[in-house]
């Protein structure tokens, strides 16, 4: 049995090193924001489906918690943190506002994606890489109005109707800068973390923190 | 309401990073399972006055995140994986972890995975244990002593050789 021991030790000693950063006031206000959601009797598909301004706090599908204190179900949605609002207007156009800060590296990239389908905007949503296509795309001037806020939040004003057909936004998030560009759909995609590509560099460049891709090439 | 706030932060500050390695031994990535955990944290805080009642909060709290990650790689498992995609590389994913332990730990059964991560980094005795997992006491002991035996195999002897006076309970 000292053997099970010694397996025991090591297991815990190669794990001491990881420490979750995650702040309390996060889950707090995800928190509220989860509470507040229920008290408007609103899912957010349906607030989403009725033009309403919608803060992407949530993957949606999770139901209310346990109340038994057993843990739920499986099958239940994942909620992440507060990352991203999606929104209509000015005009036709539909406005994506990255908020920066200690939730942006946990996008919910899917979600995002998700988000702007539903605003009839196709994207490929990537997390530490970024996705260029082979033919590329023309129009981008006309489709994407980028700005960057005091906080240092993105807000892309985003003219889908301006896309060509046949065309998606690729966008990929990186920890301190977001980069945009038009791909053609079908084409040979080409994805990497570098900034050797051109597309609109709307903050100043960081270092990539992971590499995983939520978007789907259709 | 201020003092089971209060209540409820002291209690994530004192498990996050238990919990954390426990979901990242089970998930074998790191980034996951802070996510993983942030919202099942979030959902024990909504229940806390169930949840702090619960024998064992912290196992409560793991097994929600890991119940959250079966939904995670099945929506995982539908994306359209791109040629040339930079993918994460192994060492990455588990956030400083020893990779050869990180392998073997991935070769586990998901089951043993978890009586181990239960075990080791919450403490968690067989009969607790058993009781999260909704399985035999007798089974959690088996678990645990297949994904001891096939770690012992998989790790060099090295690794495994430190001195302790641990018992297993």
């Amino acid at each position: 049995m000292n053997y099970q021991n010694d397996i025991m030790c090591h297991v815990r000693e190669s794990f001491s090193g990881l420490r979750m950063d995650v702040p309390v006031e996060n889950l707090f206000a995800a928190s509220r924001v989860r509470r507040r959601r229920r008290l408007s009797g609103l899912t957010a598909a349906a607030a989403a489906a009725a033009g309403t301004a919608v803060a992407m706090t949530l993957t949606l599908g999770g139901p209310a918690p346990a109340r038994s204190g057993n843990p739920p179900p499986r099958g239940t949605g994942t909620v992440r943190l507060a990352a991203f609002s999606v929104t209509d207007g000015p005009g036709d156009s539909t406005t994506l506002t990255l908020h920066k800060g200690p939730r942006y590296p946990r996008l919910d990239a899917s979600a995002l994606r998700e988000a702007l389908a539903r605003h009839r905007i196709p994207a490929l949503v990537t997390v530490g890489t970024f996705c260029r296509s082979a033919p590329g795309a023309n129009g981008f001037d006309q489709v994407v109005h980028p700005s960057t806020l005091a906080d240092g939040s993105d807000v892309i004003v985003i003219n889908g109707q301006a896309m060509p057909p046949g065309t998606r936004l690729s966008i990929g998030l990186f920890p301190r800068y977001t980069r945009m560009l038009l791909i053609t759909d079908g084409a040979r995609l080409t994805c990497g973390s570098t900034s050797r590509q051109p597309a609109v560099h709307i903050t100043p460049t960081g270092t990539p923190i992971r590499g995983s891709q939520n978007g789907s090439r259709k | 309401m201020r003092h089971e706030q209060d209540e409820f932060a002291d209690f994530y500050r004192a498990s996050r990073d238990s919990c954390l390695k426990a979901v990242t031994a089970v998930t074998g990535d790191r980034q996951v399972a802070e996510e993983l955990l942030a919202e099942a944290f979030t959902r024990a805080w909504m229940s806390w006055g169930k949840v702090r009642r619960h024998a064992a909060p912290r196992a409560w709290v793991v097994r929600t995140a890991l119940n959250l990650g079966v939904s995670w790689w099945r929506r995982r498992r539908r994306e359209v994986p791109l040629a040339d995609h930079d993918a994460a590389a192994p060492a990455a994913l588990g956030g400083g972890v020893d990779p050869a332990l990180l392998a073997a730990l991935r070769r586990l059964p998901a089951r043993q995975r978890e009586v181990l991560a239960l075990r080791i980094f919450l403490d968690l005795d067989t009969e607790t244990t058993a009781k999260v997992i909704g399985i035999a006491p007798g089974t959690v002991m088996a678990h645990l002593s297949r994904a001891m035996a096939a770690l012992r195999r998989d790790l060099p002897p090295a690794k495994t050789n430190t001195s302790t006076t641990e018992v297993i309970r």
